[in-house]
């Protein structure tokens, strides 16, 4: 694979939903190219078909048709359990719910992934050690006992974001990630995701309804109707750690 | 996945909601534990009339040496032929049968616990009488009418019929009057050479203390010794004898257990042929006494079905061993205590009812008719008892299934989780059969111990025999778990199907 051949190399898809009378036209041909390292935002109105591209992209759903090469293997119509096999190891999903498991503590949550990880046999000693470095990468690591209904929303997001990140996935897909969120945690979410792609290079799409949101990532992809009517780089690109600096210093200054 | 955190799920998962889990396990619980009492009483039946029958001797064979036959009437009725007959003089048989006419009820009950050769006939078994010493006349009639004269068995004999099939043990039989003294101390009582296997073949024999003769004491013909009870009271009074030296005929001999019987119908006393009498290998008999024949030989059936083709075959087989032309008669008597059994009301009154009920003609009953008329009925019985235990078993499945459907429900978004991180559609079925599984054997291993309770209390409060293998408890818990995998499977189907985007939308 050429260092440039794209990540994400998505080609003319569609879906299609059969539903009872019209069917549901939900991406009607979209192509797009994401290289390693990009932080993308992808917007739109609602129902414009951004979560359908982002579940095709997650291998959680096939496209109707069309071609997508993730790192140049054609993945439109493999089987389940490879498109599981894909999910488990080469990405990571975080979701506007957060998607825990309730009555179940944030470090097993985080170690979900390493459960159903086929291929290598990892002791559960080896499991609770990876599952508490990424807790502490999103700053939860005194956390790891609590369990969801003990933890704030944005803390809740973190803890979703560590089990993303488990089994360094290249690709981490979140779904309007901040939409439960205050503005504030939503800031801290975001700076985790700028680490992320800065520090691991890892890439990201992100999907929000929230122009200013989207503001946060490098290239800005907008949806309507199931196609993509707008690609460019982000050209007035926010920085989470900086707004959260300077929120900080004015938290100070009002305390003086 | 590792099936240690597949089960650590499972446990998580039925902990969340534990009021449905403990009353789906109850379900199961109730329902392994009501087959495993059931089967209990069934097998229990089952095993405590096939300890009837072996207890009258149903499975026992006895060849005597010598052909005494007193009354040659072989139907069911007075005359039955006893094996002790040919070790005994007529007028001897006469009156003994007498009193036990007079007192049937009682014979009957001893045939029932025990079979002893000479139980029936010996005079002392008159219980109006008293004694406390069988006087020497009567214990030398014995061997002064059987003992040596008609010799005709041997030790070889024994081992031929021990490689008939179906035959089960077979024991040597010698039989003295001897002295048996132990310091200043000496009694009078009766003395079997024996082969080890006797305590098996005698139904409700005990060893309190000690053991019987072992194989090398038996094939080097030690001079070791078995007490009865009562010869052990008597010699020893409450001294424990195992370990010390008795002598008899100037011989030492080392005592090395004591018999006793674990019936409480049969209370051991003087007199007694079974444990007012020492036991000792035949070997050592045939040594010391440089004898080579055997008074008799007893035989078990393994079934009592084939009692019969084991009489013939060994009749068969004697003659020609014995050399013995097509015309002459046998030099051996032939003899199954079950016939006498039966005329005598041997058999349990219900079992008796049951074989009659069963069985037009009763006199005409072979052995096997029987044995399987009885096998039949108590499988039957089992079977039923089984059957009805099962349904409460599907109840428990189907509350399984219920409880399975609700958690795939309830957990939809959970699925859709696992789904997301990379669970495969069988991790998520095979997850949600291992709950029903977990579920099942959970209430299957308290259904085990509930049931054995109630087995043991069954036994214990209405006396009735129950029986417990381990084999049945290894199938109660085999059962729950395959019911688990059946009523779990559908449940786990459906959660392997869901869709990973709709579940994970699911509210
Ligand atoms: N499972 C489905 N069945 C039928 N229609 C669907 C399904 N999922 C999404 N749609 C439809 O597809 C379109 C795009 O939906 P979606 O991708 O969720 O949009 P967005 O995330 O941008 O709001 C919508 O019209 C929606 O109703
Ligand atoms: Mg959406």
């Amino acid at each position: 694979m050429s260092a440039d051949a794209a990540l994400i190399a998505v080609h003319d898809i569609t879906k299609i939903y059969a539903m009872e009378g019209a069917p549901v036209h939900a991406l009607r041909g979209v192509t797009i190219d994401i290289h390693r390292g990009e932080f993308v935002a992808v917007v739109g109105p609602s129902g414009s078909g951004k979560s359908t591209f982002m579940h095709i992209l997650g291998c959680l759903d096939r496209p109707t048709g069309g071609r997508y090469l993730l790192d140049g293997r054609d993945v439109s119509h493999l089987p389940d359990d490879d498109l599981s096999a894909i999910r488990n190891r080469q990405i990571g999903f975080v979701f506007q719910g957060f998607n825990l498991l309730a009555r179940t503590s944030a470090v097993e949550n985080v170690e979900l992934p390493l459960l159903y990880a086929h291929d290598s046999r990892i002791s559960p000693g080896e499991r609770r050690r990876r599952a508490m470095t990424a807790l502490a990468a999103v700053g939860l690591e005194n956390r790891a006992e609590h369990h969801p209904n003990q933890l704030s929303g944005g803390q809740q997001q973190r803890v979703a974001i560590a089990r993303a990140l488990l089994n360094d996935p290249a690709i981490l897909l979140a779904d309007e990630p901040t939409g439960n969120l205050d503005s504030r945690t939503s800031v801290e979410v975001m700076d985790i995701f700028q680490r992320l792609k800065k520090e691991r290079g890892i890439t990201i799409v992100l999907i929000t309804h929230e122009p200013q949101v989207a503001e946060y990532g490098s290239r800005i992809v907008r949806f309507k109707d199931g196609r993509v009517v707008s690609d460019h780089p982000n050209s007035s690109r926010r920085t989470a750690a900086e707004e959260l600096a300077a929120v900080a210093l004015g938290a100070a200054e009002d305390q003086a | 996945m590792p099936t240690r955190s597949s089960l650590a799920i499972a446990f998580r998962a039925l902990r969340r909601n534990r009021l449905q889990t403990s009353l789906t396990i109850i379900g199961m619980t109730i329902g392994v534990a009501a087959v495993l009492a059931m089967i209990a009483i069934g097998t229990g039946a089952e095993a405590a009339i096939e300890d009837q029958i072996r207890a009258a001797g149903m499975n026992l064979i006895v060849v005597t040496a010598g052909n005494y036959k007193v009354k040659a009437t072989d139907d069911f009725g007075g005359g039955a032929v006893e094996p002790s007959a040919a070790l005994r003089r007529h007028d001897d048989v006469a009156q003994s049968s007498g009193a036990c006419e007079k007192i049937s009820v009682v014979c009957a009950t001893r045939v029932m616990s025990f079979f002893s050769p000479t139980l029936l006939a010996h005079p002392e078994d008159d219980p109006m009488e008293k004694h406390d010493h069988p006087t020497a006349r009567q214990r030398l009639g014995d061997s002064e009418a059987g003992l040596g004269s008609a010799a005709t068995l041997t030790a070889e004999d024994a081992e031929a019929i021990r490689g008939i099939r179906g035959v089960q043990y077979v024991a040597e039989g010698l039989h003295q009057n001897v002295h048996v003294k132990a310091g200043d101390k000496r009694w009078f009582t009766r003395l079997n050479g024996t082969d080890l296997h006797l305590p098996l073949i005698r139904r409700a024999w005990t060893i309190p203390s000690g053991r019987f003769f072992n194989a090398g004491e038996q094939s080097r013909a030690e001079q070791v010794i078995v007490l009865g009870s009562v010869a052990a009271q008597r010699v020893f009074s409450d001294k424990n004898p195992v370990g010390r030296d008795v002598t008899i005929w100037n011989q030492p001999f080392r005592v090395v257990g004591v018999v006793t019987t674990t019936s409480w119908m049969v209370a051991p006393a003087p007199g007694d042929d079974q444990f007012d009498a020492v036991y000792m290998p035949f070997s050592t008999v045939h040594r010391l006494l440089n004898l080579a024949k055997l008074n008799d030989i007893t035989i078990t059936a393994a079934s009592t079905g084939e009692v019969s083709p084991i009489m013939s075959e060994v009749t068969r087989l004697l003659r020609v061993r014995h050399g013995i032309g097509d015309e002459k008669p046998d030099d051996f008597t032939v003899t199954t205590q079950a016939r006498q059994a039966l005329a005598r009301g041997g058999l349990r009154p219900d079992v008796a009812r049951a074989v009659v009920g069963n069985v037009s003609g009763l006199e005409k009953v072979t052995l096997e008719q029987l044995g399987k008329t009885l096998d039949r009925a108590t499988r039957t019985m089992t079977a039923l008892l089984a059957g009805i235990a099962a349904v409460s078993l599907l109840v428990g499945g189907i509350g399984i299934m219920n409880i399975m459907l609700l958690s795939v429900t309830e957990r939809t978004r959970e699925i859709g989780v696992r789904r997301a991180v990379g669970a495969r559609a069988r991790d998520v079925r095979s997850q949600f059969v291992l709950e029903a599984v977990v579920l099942s054997v959970t209430g299957g291993v308290i259904g085990v111990i509930v049931g054995l309770a109630a087995a043991q209390g069954l036994s214990r409060y209405l006396h009735w025999s129950t029986t417990i293998s381990p084999v049945a408890v290894i199938l109660s818990v085999g059962v729950a778990a395959a019911v688990g995998i059946f009523f779990g499977w559908y449940p786990a189907k459906q959660a392997a199907r869901l869709d990973p985007i709709q579940s994970l939308r699911y509210e």
